[in-house]
């Protein structure tokens, strides 16, 4: 091969595998999107053509994603919620500003850190599971076999969790954010002079509904991307047991990487 | 629908994946009441054809007809009435592995009829015992042999009591004896509840037992369809290598294999 | 194969009753059958007839299994009487010809 030429092949790969993935990734969204649609769609008219989305289905997803989550909600909250409480009150005290700590915490944690750490949490958890599953019934047929029973796959199994994933994960953040203020009502009432129902009433009277809404809109939205992720990922699987074991790992990392990509543009546009 | 139409209709049927053609342009119909064996060597596209003909994939030309139905212009409603007349057991046996092998053969019951819990309940055991695996509803399917699993997709594929039967290899991996009794099932399965049966396999000697009517696929071609005997007896030199389990001659081009050895991308 | 030749009749012979099924017996109406044979418990002994049956799906199947077990467990008798070719292809299938009393006629299923 001519010298130029193979130069030029240097040149041309790394562009056409940039091109490659750039096409996969328009082509990952686009699919999502489909699958968002269909999950929808089963979810309110199902019934309508012989695929019901079932309650029983439902239940367990919100069980398998909320419940269980629930005693790491609860010590990471806490944990954050200490946390932010030493930071801010070694910060403020510095500009002799501590009586700013209780009104710090409280937003940060209702604008902020509970949607976020409650999002990551469940990425972690369940969208990594929703891809396992889905991804070994791929490989192993039974998505094909739903398929030819007449049961519609994206209705058996992406709209149940779905929807769980919509209840669950905003009720986890509102949970998230009560623990996580009270963790920094014990650190940091004993530094303010206060008892730690003070500490809470306080809270309660500087916190304007808007700031909740906030973080529980943010968590909608994520509900919608960890679903999403780890349901396509786990449908597009391919290549036996080492690609479930990819796609897994594909899930979390691409959940999380969107997670904080999507809270800041959120968090800029709602706090202009 | 006439009664005699047949219950499947494929017109040049063609296949691809990605570049590759896998099926030239194949034409093919199965009776309703008959028993139809594929036959083909490893790599001639026999589960393509069936993946086709199950509407997994849409053909890329041709048309496939289901039970009368288009199935690429099918709406959605349609498909689904076709789909609750079939019953398909995969090589695998693709069960749902969260689920115990009495609610696997229950699930096409519970999603697709409101008959009572009662009801469904004797009617899954049914089909196990017809199986021959009465009793064994509450096993996972990890908890299997590779024998049950296939026993219990067959089941699962039977639960609904569909007029058209697809069995993916039933017979590969299993003892002579429970092969044998496949066979047999197979038979009766037809004779007593009506089925349309389609078999995909390699085994010659079950093809044989089984087959009203044998088509034998080779490199996306079909070679030709036919009773046992014109089977058997056709002059056909590569069905002939097929039967009597020949190697096939492979031509050599030296050019063509230099190249390939040698070429960064070939 | 219209849904005419369907039907269901049950007739009470005093101390029995006699369950004629014909037709195709399948999903779209085998509740309907279950639902007489069950009904007729509540008088007595019970006979099924099936001897104009031409198809029996494992739903219909399932009826007599239902019918036959409810039967038993209130000590009534319970009895499949001149089953078609269609319906006896199918208990053999499943092996139920072994489990379920079974007559050659009427006149027989009396004398039992
Ligand atoms: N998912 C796929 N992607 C790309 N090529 C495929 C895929 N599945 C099958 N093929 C190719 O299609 C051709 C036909 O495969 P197919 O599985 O239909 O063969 P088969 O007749 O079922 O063989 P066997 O008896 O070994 O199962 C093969 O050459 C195979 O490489
Ligand atoms: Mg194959």
């Amino acid at each position: 091969m001519p010298r130029a030429l193979h130069d030029m092949n240097a040149l041309i790969r790394p562009l056409e595998s940039l091109g490659r993935a750039t096409i996969g990734s328009l082509a990952g969204m686009g699919y999502a999107a489909v699958l968002l649609g269909e999950s929808l769609y089963f979810s309110v008219a199902g019934w309508r053509i012989g695929q019901p989305l079932r309650p029983r289905a439902v239940a367990e997803q919100m069980r398998q994603i909320g419940v269980d989550a629930l005693p790491i909600v609860v010590l990471l909250a806490l944990t954050i919620g200490i946390m932010l409480g030493i930071q801010f009150i070694a910060a403020l005290s510095a500009f002799g500003a501590q009586s700013q700590v209780v009104v710090a915490v409280a937003k940060s944690v209702t604008r902020e850190f509970g949607a976020l750490i409650t999002a990551i949490l469940v990425a972690g958890r369940s969208g990594s599971a929703l891809a396992a599953r889905i991804g070994s019934m791929s490989v192993s047929q039974e998505v094909d076999a739903l398929a030819t029973m007449g049961i519609e796959p994206v209705r058996y199994l992406a709209a149940p969790a779905l929807l769980a994933m919509l209840v669950m994960l905003p009720a986890l953040t509102i949970f998230a954010d009560a623990v996580a203020i009270g963790g920094a009502a014990l650190y940091s009432s004993p530094a303010l002079n206060i008892t730690p129902s003070a500490y809470v009433m306080q809270t309660l009277s500087l916190l304007e509904p808007g700031d909740v809404w906030q973080g529980i809109a943010k968590s909608a939205v994520f509900a919608v991307l960890i679903t999403l992720i780890g349901v396509s990922t786990g449908f597009s699987v391919a290549g036996g047991a080492e690609g479930v074991g990819r796609a897994t790992t594909r899930a979390v990392v691409l959940s999380i990487c969107w997670i904080i990509v999507v809270d800041m543009i959120f968090s800029y546009f709602l706090n202009r | 629908m006439n009664v005699t139409a047949p219950l499947i209709e494929v017109e040049k049927l063609e296949a691809w994946y990605g570049r590759r053609r896998i099926l030239n342009g194949v034409d093919f119909a199965v009776n309703p009441g008959e028993i139809r064996v594929i036959m083909g060597g490893s790599g001639s596209g026999k589960s393509t054809l069936l993946r086709h003909l199950l509407g997994l994939h849409k053909p890329r030309s041709g048309t496939v007809r289901l039970l009368g139905v288009d199935i690429a212009r099918a709406s959605e409603r349609q498909m689904l009435d076709v789909r609750r007349q079939i019953g398909v057991s995969f090589q695998g046996g693709a069960l749902l592995t969260s689920l115990s092998v009495g609610d696997n053969v229950a699930l096409p019951l519970r999603e697709h009829t409101n008959l009572d819990e009662a009801t469904i309940r004797i009617m899954s055991r049914l089909k196990l015992e017809v199986v021959n695996l009465g009793g064994f509803q509450d096993l996972m399917p990890a908890q299997l042999s590779g024998g049950m699993i296939k026993r219990t997709a067959l089941a699962r594929a039977i639960a609904m009591d569909p007029k058209l039967l697809f069995f993916d290899e039933p017979s590969a991996g299993l003892d002579p004896v429970v092969s044998a009794e496949l066979d047999e099932l197979i038979l009766r399965l037809r004779d007593a509840l009506r089925m349309t049966i389609v078999v995909v396999t390699h085994e010659l000697e079950s093809a044989f037992k089984i087959a009203d009517t044998i088509t034998v696929l080779d490199q996306g071609d079909i070679l030709m369809t036919g009773t046992v005997d014109a089977v058997r007896h056709s002059d056909n030199e590569r069905i002939q290598d097929l039967l009597n389990r020949r190697p096939r001659e492979i031509q050599v081009d030296a050019d063509a294999y230099l190249k390939r050895l040698t070429e960064e991308a070939a | 194969m219209s849904d005419s030749e369907n039907a269901c009749i049950s007739e009470d012979l005093g101390g029995y009753v006699l369950v004629r099924v014909c037709g195709e017996v399948d999903l779209s109406w085998s509740q309907q059958v279950r639902d007489a044979i069950l009904a007729a418990l509540g008088n007595g002994g019970v006979g099924v007839e099936l001897a104009l049956v031409t198809y029996i799906d494992s739903s219909g199947i399932a009826a007599l299994v239902e019918g036959f077990q409810t039967a038993r467990g209130k000590g009534k008798r319970f009895g499949v009487i001149a089953a078609s070719r269609a319906v006896l292809a199918v208990l053999q299938l499943a092996r139920l010809d072994k489990v379920f009393p079974m007559f050659a006629d009427v006149d027989a299923a009396r004398a039992a």
